[in-house]
């Protein structure tokens, strides 16, 4: 009689609890006798034992339970909470499992995580997406349900909880050679975007300013992006090879067909849309009063730019400068087919290899590193908003 | 102060402004107003060069524009718009400061400027002065707006509808205070608007423009009367005795009244009425109470008797109202004479219907 009034299903919660119990079902940890060989699944009643897998039985029941009742903020909260501790059991879980099956299995096997592992990660995240989706006024809150899961992660991994995992051991076998190839990611990205923002803001600046240089800029700008990046990456080899050919001295800077100027070069392409775009949008956006008000009163057209342009239109460009930086990151990983380095390299010597840990050694982090810049560009973002603008939906 | 000497304006093969010439006083306000599209704002708009003339010339204070610098014109002359345009990135102080700052006037002096000028439009310095323009009504904006223009004390003021974006009430509120303004710092005002009602209240004189050209350039009072052509007749439209009557003050046909004070001996009241139908009940300090019905009191009753009580408010006009007010309360109270009181509610004098027509008519003769 009184359930109807409680009733309140969130349709993304109601999925996530589904598949969150759904991977109880299905293969936790993958253990194989060597690192080529073929591996079994194991459930993870079976990896970590009953009294392992009992406490997320228990709470994926809750949070299916608070799936159907999200009314409040309370029960929103709880939500978040549990599926955080879902997720921060789980991990606790899969490191002691690993280390005691490595011991019994030998000294050469691989324990990875398998479907049902990946899919409760999954489950989590739609659980705290959902929880998080209308609002919370407090921030201790808000950072808690989308961080705290992700901060006993990060100390896990910090603490070694987890090396029995066979991503991890593939880390201490590579561990030299990974920190290199995560510089030179953070290289690439970050000095490609450095350059596209450079080049790109005072090319929206002229094509805000010119109608004659708007359309050129914007055809050009628009067509690369559509080039598929390993397109734009090949199509760059001949010309800059004929170059170093015919200019051995290039060579020795080290602009070659292949390696890390052909793909420095298609980055920075690639980042000139966004930051482009944004400028432009930036500027053309600022109400046509200010700008007349601000004529009227006497500013140069220096000191219109400076004092009102310039502040009015920076937060837009901003976000320019971030989703180009996302961008990066992820088109990075590609670049290091034309022999570039990078987390990319991982990805395809896994895929050379048939050695999935090897792949997601390089996937996971450029997905790490994905969520961290934008995290610190969308503070940069808030940073550059002038007090007294309210900054509109991106 | 302000010279346009055969100034045409084309944008591609649209003549905007075709040959116009006109000339605004020292410290007058002068109202351009037109349908839409008749040139109105493109021709306050070359005045500080937001726009560049095709020909003809512009003298502000006897020197021609072009040849100065178009940012030092601007400063000296303060510029105010419908859309406002404050700066929504500054303060409400930061933006009035905007001028003085770009002339470089000393902190302290932008300092007390600025709370000046905030005083002068009515804000609270302290309340207003850090807040940024999102949080302000539309009607505050304008004001700042205005104070904006006014900040660096420019002697000339151009304005493209700056009370245009707010609801008739506070329009009314803004246009009170402007003259109020303008009677303190006596600008010469330049003033775009498509609301005849405004100009007459505002102007000096109107100068009305029909797709690029002036054509008619007079007093309000003078535009009402004489019509120079069969656009003008219709843009000031059929009510045009009724506008005029806007323009007129009540104080030159405030006539004695008969006035009877509360309480009063009967022999006394029935000498002030005389034969006349009723006269104004006042209390000891002279302030109006009501009236006497004279049939009543010739009847033998007591003064308390033949009184009706009313507020002054309700039946009486200020001195400072216009005979277009007054005719409507008359017609709204169905009043032949309206008392007529000063700010603080004390009887001065009245005002007859027959009077307020023989104003309409002496004016349709002129």
């Amino acid at each position: 009689m009184n359930l109807r009034r409680w009733l309140a299903p969130d349709n993304v919660a109601v999925v996530g609890s589904i598949v969150g119990l759904g991977s109880f079902l299905l293969p936790w940890l993958n253990v194989k006798p060597n690192r080529v060989a073929a591996g079994t699944g194991l459930s993870l009643p079976d990896a970590a034992g009953g009294s392992g897998a009992a406490p997320i039985l228990v709470l994926w029941l809750v949070c299916m339970a608070l799936s159907f009742t999200v009314k409040g903020l309370w029960l929103r909260r709880a939500l978040g909470l549990a599926s955080n501790l879902v997720l921060v059991i789980t991990l606790v879980l899969a490191g002691s499992a690993a280390r005691s099956l490595s011991e019994s299995a030998g000294p050469f096997s691989r324990i990875s995580p398998d479907t049902g592992f990946w899919l409760a990660l999954v489950a989590c995240y739609l659980l705290i997406f959902a929880s998080r989706r209308a609002g919370d006024a407090s921030v201790l809150w808000r950072s808690l349900m989308s961080w705290s899961g992700l901060a006993v992660a990060a100390i896990l991994l910090a603490a070694g909880w987890l090396n029995s995992l066979s991503i991890m051991q593939e880390l201490a076998i590579q561990g030299d050679r990974f920190r290199a190839e995560l510089w030179t990611h953070i290289i690439l990205f970050a000095g490609s975007v450095a350059a596209g923002a450079a080049i790109g803001i005072p090319l929206g600046i002229m094509a805000e300013r010119t109608r004659k240089a708007e359309r050129p800029i914007f055809l050009i700008t628009s067509i690369t992006e559509t080039v598929p990046s390993l397109a734009l990456f090949g199509l760059l080899i001949p010309p800059l090879a004929a170059l170093s050919f015919a200019f051995p001295a290039l060579r020795e800077v080290g602009i070659r067909g292949i390696g890390a100027t052909p793909a420095i070069i298609a980055l920075v392409i690639y980042s000139l849309l966004p930051i482009v775009r944004n400028t432009f949008v930036g500027l053309r956006g600022i109400d046509r009063g200010v700008i007349d008000a601000a004529a009227g009163i006497g500013m140069s057209p220096g000191q219109l730019f400076r004092r009102v342009k310039a502040p009015l239109a920076a937060p837009l460009v901003m976000d320019g400068v971030r989703t180009a930086s996302v961008q990066a990151v992820g088109n990075a990983a590609v670049a290091a087919l034309i022999g570039a380095g990078g987390l990319g390299a991982f990805i395809f010597q896994g895929f050379g290899q048939q050695a999935p840990d090897l792949i997601l050694l390089g996937a996971l982090p450029i997905i790490a590193l994905a969520v961290l810049v934008d995290a610190v560009m969308n503070a940069l973002v808030k940073l550059v908003t002038p007090r007294g603008v309210t900054r509109s939906a991106p | 102060m302000i010279r346009l000497e055969n100034v045409t304006k084309r944008f591609g093969d649209l003549t905007a402004v075709n040959d116009l010439s006109l000339e605004v006083g020292k410290g007058e306000v002068c109202v351009l107003i037109g349908p839409s599209g008749c040139g109105k704002t493109t021709t306050l708009r070359m005045i500080n060069r937001l726009i560049e003339p095709t020909s003809g010339r512009i003298l502000v204070n006897g020197q021609d524009t072009s040849r100065m610098k178009p940012e030092g014109l601007r400063r000296s002359i303060g510029y105010a718009i419908q859309s406002v345009g404050l700066f929504p990135h500054m303060t409400v102080a930061a933006n009035i400061a905007v001028v003085p700052e770009l002339v470089h006037w000393e902190t302290h002096r932008i300092h007390h400027r600025v709370e000046e000028l905030l005083q002068i439009v009515g804000l609270d310095p302290d309340e207003h002065g850090p807040k940024y323009p999102a949080e302000l009504s539309g009607g505050q904006a304008q004001r700042v707006g205005v104070a904006r223009a006014l900040a660096a004390d420019p002697p000339i003021l151009l304005m493209d509808e700056p009370f245009g974006a707010v609801d008739p009430l506070n329009r009314m509120k803004l246009q009170g205070q402007f003259l109020r303004i303008h009677k303190e710092l006596k600008k010469t005002v330049i003033l775009v608007t498509h609301d005849l009602d405004e100009a007459i209240r505002l102007a000096d004189r109107i100068a009305i423009m029909e797709s690029g050209k002036l054509v008619q350039y007079d007093t309000p009072e003078n535009i009402l009367a004489r019509p120079v052509s069969k656009f003008v007749h219709d843009f000031v439209g059929t009510d045009r005795a009724l506008k005029r009557l806007s323009r007129i003050g009540v104080k030159s046909f405030i006539k004695p009244a008969a006035a009877i004070k509360t309480g009063a001996p009967i022999e006394e009241a029935n000498r002030i009425i005389g034969r006349g139908r009723s006269a104004w009940l006042v209390d000891d300090g002279g302030s109006l109470t009501g009236w006497v019905d004279g049939a009543i009191l010739r009847h033998g009753q007591s003064v308390d008797q033949a009184a009706v009580k009313a507020p002054s408010a309700d039946i009486a006009v200020t001195e400072s109202a216009t005979l277009k007010e007054a005719l409507s309360r008359m017609l709204g109270l169905g009043f032949r004479s309206l008392p007529v009181v000063d700010d603080d509610g004390c009887l001065t004098g009245e005002l007859s219907l027959a009077d307020i027509e023989a104003a309409t008519s002496d004016h349709e003769r002129l």
